[in-house]
């Protein structure tokens, strides 16, 4: 069995041990089990990309469904971009798990939450994997599953429910859209293999603007868009919060959420040929970039504050997507996913400190009793904020400047976006560690610094937060852009145009955002630590900060303009249409069969004789029936 | 095809260990048997043989045809339980020798290459059924059931013999690929048209056959033989018999007569349309679980029909796919009928009603989930065998061109949703009926059956390439 089965194995393997012996495997044991299984996947990643030789490589398991000249495989790809993928999730996943073991020691579902640990990262895997679109689509709605088993983890609180109902359901309409995707390429390329479809579109002579290529990429952005929550289909993501913290770390964060900018680059040459696509894509991004960090201001729970910088996050990625530059954007996918688990974690590390209060307002002056964990958050704040030399600083700047080539407007919306973006975590890092305690004494003696199977992954992704912008170092620092030129060959197909980037115009954009950057982290610094700043508290906001801390009321206006209607139209349905319609059609038919059976029963009388006769009776009839053109003449 | 001759002299060692005065032996013996024979069948893979003189000719489609054929007796055979501890009644030795020897005559009518071949087959395995049918000797029901079907059994043998004799007459072979060349050569000679001798020899050929398949018109002997028999032999009656009848027709049919198709093709599509009318309809009103199965043997005798009918390409696959799928579950719907109906017996009597099944799921969850599953798949519910079986024999009739195929699909589909409500009876007293079932004891062997047909009908639903592209 080659390793790349291997991958995706272990975690299944965990599940189903954690899974099946759940209440029977020792709690000692299970999150043991499931750590391993990561990091036995990671190691088997690793190997595979030290052994990579730039050659993508296709592994067949067995044919799974034939239909007509259909040919749906189960089978794996590994070229870069999965190779990549699977180095993140495997990585962050292993440091993830660990943190886990310290973090949910003490609640009772510790084996179950490991074992949909595991079934996520296998569907994970799945997911990036897969060497088609239906086997993409497998792990895409597993995820999803997970996501909503672990989203609703603590079941037992009916709001956590909801935010798992509606992570599921915002999902299921951006499945929809990945789903018609799916049957357009099925219809069009009449396969589902990425090396077909892409072959066939680049011997096809498409032209740029294709009508095809329009829909389908369309249609797969609408899966994205559910996905890596953007507009309209964001609100899921906030709300996912509801889950334990190191969900929102892996789940929320560092993986799934990035699964639409996989598909994405992983069908680049299709968005290549789809320049109104792409366009969209771009402004859907930006809009979403900006939508969430205004919102990311004033929130005062330290996980919605990540949570909407997540979602803003993802914005600049799909930016960056929609102007054709894949490899920068899939940078930021590897950054993020640093700089984000990490402060998801450390968040975690502050929270399972405070007892679990997550309200900023009662926080503050952390920085003394926590010290790995503040010093840890302070880099990926300083990541995050795109000051250098930390890595979200490469990834963005990179974004920001392809951009710039594109459009000048929407590069002056990106900057002010990281504008924001440094504001708010700033305020959130100035009102976590900084100032005096503001909780409660039971909470002030309460805390504690983390043990070190939570500290340890906070260190280890500290590391790569600061140091993971040298990955891609650019050009003009004297750097080889080697993830890019990694990368290069999954662009070869998709004619992208690389405008050289005057190299002094690229250090002044820098310049630009960083000072920028810089600025609003001294305002923060001004607001929050030398004026001591605390925002007020619920119910007290007033103008366009109540109407930012309400999330500019797009939860209410959707429920106003969806989910009412269709509540009213369903009601409707129940007790018009079923009552008259439905039941009088099923019941009748019903009625009829039973009837008709009653009757055609009694031919059978058990009559031997009466049998025979029937028998010569046909078969006469048949006879006759066939020889009549002999009989008549 | 050495399986022939092994299976004939493991069917007579069976009768001397008989004299061992040891029943637990033979159980065992036999299953060892069967997998021998399933060893020397694989031999033939990727090979074209004829045997005895052209009599029989294996490929890869008989090769596959005999695998379904050796699965299933080796299913029905494991859950045998060496037929009770009744010494007095029951003679396990011989039963398990005539099971053998059925198995020769099943594997012959797949891979006859002449008439006279599929004749022996046919009578071989019908004379093992009667006596098997007839073999529970103290109930009224069971010698009822062993006469009905010999006498119409015979019949029907009859008239397959006397079409045989006509089609000899007309082309003046046996050889199926020799009629073949026959009926090309009668319709140079006769410029199109063929005599009646041929026209009656044909027809009566296929009703010879579909009577053992139990489609209708010919179906009358179906459920009142398979009400009476005993379960375990119902069981080899409806897959091993079905499957070997299936395979005949459309080896007679595709070889010797396709040149003919329009003369047994349109009476065909009516027998198949009135099969799974009569099959679904019939069975909704069904009070006994055996007698529904019966009914049900008979609505599936519709669907593997219509793939005959087809004469697509991809016919064989869809065939052998059907026929698995519907034998795995059939078996595992017996396996299960056979423990519960003796675990509620009454009076001595097994109850085989629906309602001995009512709350089966409360200390039996194997044997209540493995029915589901069973009934799933018969009912063709996607993520079972099932459902790939009749979706694959579905888009069979959707490629072929002509349009009757249309109407013949919409009838099967509808049928198909009657099905749903009878299968689901099964399911619905199992873990909606109150009820009480005691905890059924099931032996290491039948739980593994159980367990593994389960498991092969899931995973065939998951995956039906998997087998398909062997097909």
């Amino acid at each position: 069995m080659s390793l790349i089965t291997l991958i995706p194995l272990f975690p299944l393997i965990g599940f189903l041990i954690n899974g099946i012996g759940f209440r029977h495997v020792p709690k000692s044991l299970a999150g043991i089990i499931s750590s391993a299984a990561a990091f036995a996947s990671f190691a088997c990643a690793l190997t595979l990309f030290l052994g990579f030789n730039g050659q993508p490589q296709i592994v067949h398991l067995f044919d799974w469904i034939t239909v007509g000249t259909l040919n749906i495989s189960m089978s794996f790809q590994l070229d870069q971009l999965s190779l990549l993928m699977l180095l993140i999730i495997t990585g962050v996943g292993t440091l993830i798990h660990i943190y886990s073991i310290g973090y949910m020691s003490h609640d009772e579902g510790f084996g179950k939450f490991f074992a949909f640990l595991n079934l996520f990262l296998f569907f994970m895997l799945l997911l990036v994997m897969g060497s088609n679109y239906v086997v993409m689509f497998i792990g895409w709605e597993g995820v999803g599953l997970c996501s909503y088993l672990l989203i609703g983890f603590w079941n037992k609180n009916s709001n956590y429910g909801n935010a798992a109902r509606k992570a599921f359901i915002m999902n299921r309409i951006g499945d929809l859209g990945f789903l018609l995707g799916i049957f357009l390429i099925i219809n069009h390329f009449g396969s589902v293999e990425y090396s077909e479809v892409f072959s066939k579109i680049a011997e096809g002579g498409y032209s740029s603007g294709d009508k095809t290529l329009f829909y389908i990429t369309i249609l797969l952005f609408i899966g994205a868009m559910g996905k890596s929550a953007q507009i309209p289909l964001y609100t899921w993501l906030p709300d996912a919060m509801a889950g334990p913290t190191p969900v929102s770390a892996l789940i929320h964060a560092a993986t799934m959420v990035t699964a639409g900018i996989y598909m994405i680059i992983r069908s680049n040459i299709m968005y290549s040929l789809a320049p109104e696509t792409l366009d969209i894509v771009a402004w859907v991004g930006l809009a979403t970039a900006l939508l969430a960090a205004s919102i990311g201001l004033f929130q005062n729970d330290i996980k919605k504050v990540l949570a909407y910088s997540t979602v803003s996050q993802l914005g600049y990625m799909f930016m960056g997507l929609g102007v054709m530059a894949y490899s920068s954007s899939f940078f930021h996918v590897m950054t993020h996913a640093f700089f984000k688990a990490l402060l998801f974690l450390g968040a975690g590390s502050v929270i399972h400190a405070m007892s679990d209060e997550q309200d900023i307002r009662s926080m503050g002056g952390l920085r003394k009793k926590l010290p790995i964990t503040f010093i840890t958050f302070l880099i990926a704040t300083i990541a995050i904020s795109g000051i250098p030399p930390f890595a979200g600083f490469f990834s963005k700047d990179e974004i920001l400047a392809h951009v710039f080539e594109h459009n000048k407007l929407m590069w002056a919306f990106g900057v002010l976006g990281s504008i924001m973006t440094s504001f708010y975590m700033f305020r959130l890092l100035f009102l976590t560690f900084f100032g005096e305690f503001r909780g409660t004494e039971k909470q002030k003696h309460h805390l504690h610094e983390s043990p070190i199977a939570m500290t340890a992954p906070l260190m280890i992704l500290a590391v790569l937060s600061a140091i993971g912008g040298f990955f891609n170092f650019p050009h003009i620092f004297g750097g080889h852009a080697s993830l890019a030129a990694f990368m290069e060959p999954l662009f070869e197909q998709s004619a992208i145009e690389h405008v050289a980037v005057d190299e002094s115009l690229e250090i002044t954009l820098m310049i630009v955002s960083v000072v920028a950057a810089l600025l609003s982290a001294g305002v923060a610094y001004f607001i929050y630590v030398v004026k001591k700043t605390v925002p007020v508290a619920e119910g007290e906001e007033t103008g366009l900060q109540k109407v930012i801390y309400n999330k500019y009321y797009i939860d209410e206006l959707y429920d106003t303009l969806f989910v009412k209607p269709i509540t009213a139209l369903s009601n409707f349905f129940r007790e018009v249409i079923e009552f008259l319609v439905i039941d009088l059609i099923v019941e009748g038919v019903g009625k009829l069969v039973k009837t008709l059976s009653s009757e055609v029963r009694l031919l059978q009388n058990g009559t031997t004789g009466y049998y025979i006769f029937a028998m010569v009776l046909s078969i006469a009839a048949i006879l006759v029936w066939s020889l009549k053109s002999f009989l008549l003449g | 095809m050495n399986a022939i001759i092994a299976l004939s002299l493991f069917g007579i060692s069976n009768l001397f260990l008989g004299f061992l005065n040891n029943r637990k032996i033979l159980l065992p013996a036999t299953l060892v048997f069967i997998l021998i024979a399933l060893g020397l069948n694989f031999a033939d893979w990727n090979h074209e043989y004829y045997w005895f003189n052209n009599m029989l000719k294996t490929n890869n489609l008989s090769v596959n045809f005999v695998t379904i054929i050796l699965l299933s007796t080796f299913l029905v055979v494991a859950i045998s339980r060496s037929f009770g501890d009744d010494d007095e009644h029951s003679h396990p030795a011989e039963y398990y020798a005539i099971l053998l020897f059925s198995a020769v005559g099943a594997i012959m009518m797949v891979t006859f290459e002449n008439l006279i071949m599929l004749f022996v087959g046919l009578e071989i395995l019908s004379v093992s059924m009667y006596v098997l049918t007839g073999s529970d000797k103290r109930s009224l029901r069971s010698n009822e059931a062993a006469l009905k079907y010999f006498l119409m059994g015979s019949f029907a043998t009859g008239i397959l013999l006397f079409g045989v004799a006509l089609v000899y007459g007309a082309t003046s072979s046996f050889d199926i690929h020799g009629i073949a060349q026959g009926v090309a050569k009668a319709k140079e000679q006769m410029g199109g048209a063929y005599g009646p001798l041929l026209y009656s020899g044909v027809i009566l050929i296929m009703v010879g056959l579909l009577f053992k398949i139990s489609a209708a018109p010919f179906h009358f002997w179906t459920p009142d033989v398979y009400d009476g028999a005993p379960s375990i032999f119902t069981a080899f009656m409806s897959t091993v018999v079905k499957t070997a009848g299936v395979a005949a027709t459309y080896r007679i049919l595709s070889i010797s007569f396709p040149s003919v198709y329009g003369l047994w093709g349109n009476p065909l599509v009516y027998i198949v349309c009135a099969t799974l009318i009569i099959g679904n309809i019939t069975a909704v009103y069904q009070q006994s679980f055996k007698r529904m199965l019966a009914y049900s043997s008979i609505s599936h005798a519709g669907y593997l029909l219509i793939t005959v009918l087809a004469k697509r390409p991809e016919t064989n696959s869809s065939l052998l796919f059907y026929s698995l799928a519907y034998a795995i579950a059939t078996i595992t719907a017996f396996a299960v009928l056979m423990v519960v109906s003796e675990a509620q017996a009454k009076n001595g009597k097994a109850d085989e009603s629906f309602e001995a099944l009512n709350g089966l799921a409360n200390n039996n969850p194997l044997l209540a989930f493995s029915l589901t599953i069973s009934m799933l798949s018969l009912a063709g519910i996607p993520l079972t065998a099932g459902f790939f079986g009749k979706f694959f024999v579905f888009s069979d009739a959707f490629s072929n061109p002509s349009s009757l195929f249309k109407w013949i699909l919409v009838i099967a589909i509808l049928m198909s949703t009657v099905g749903i409500y009878y299968y689901f009876k099964p399911i619905i007293a199992a873990y909606m009926k109150k009820g009480e079932v005691a905890k059924i004891e099931l032996s290491p062997l039948y739980k593994f059956i159980l367990i593994l047909t389960t498991t092969l009908t899931i995973l065939l639903g998951l995956a039906p390439d998997l087998v398909k592209n062997i097909f």
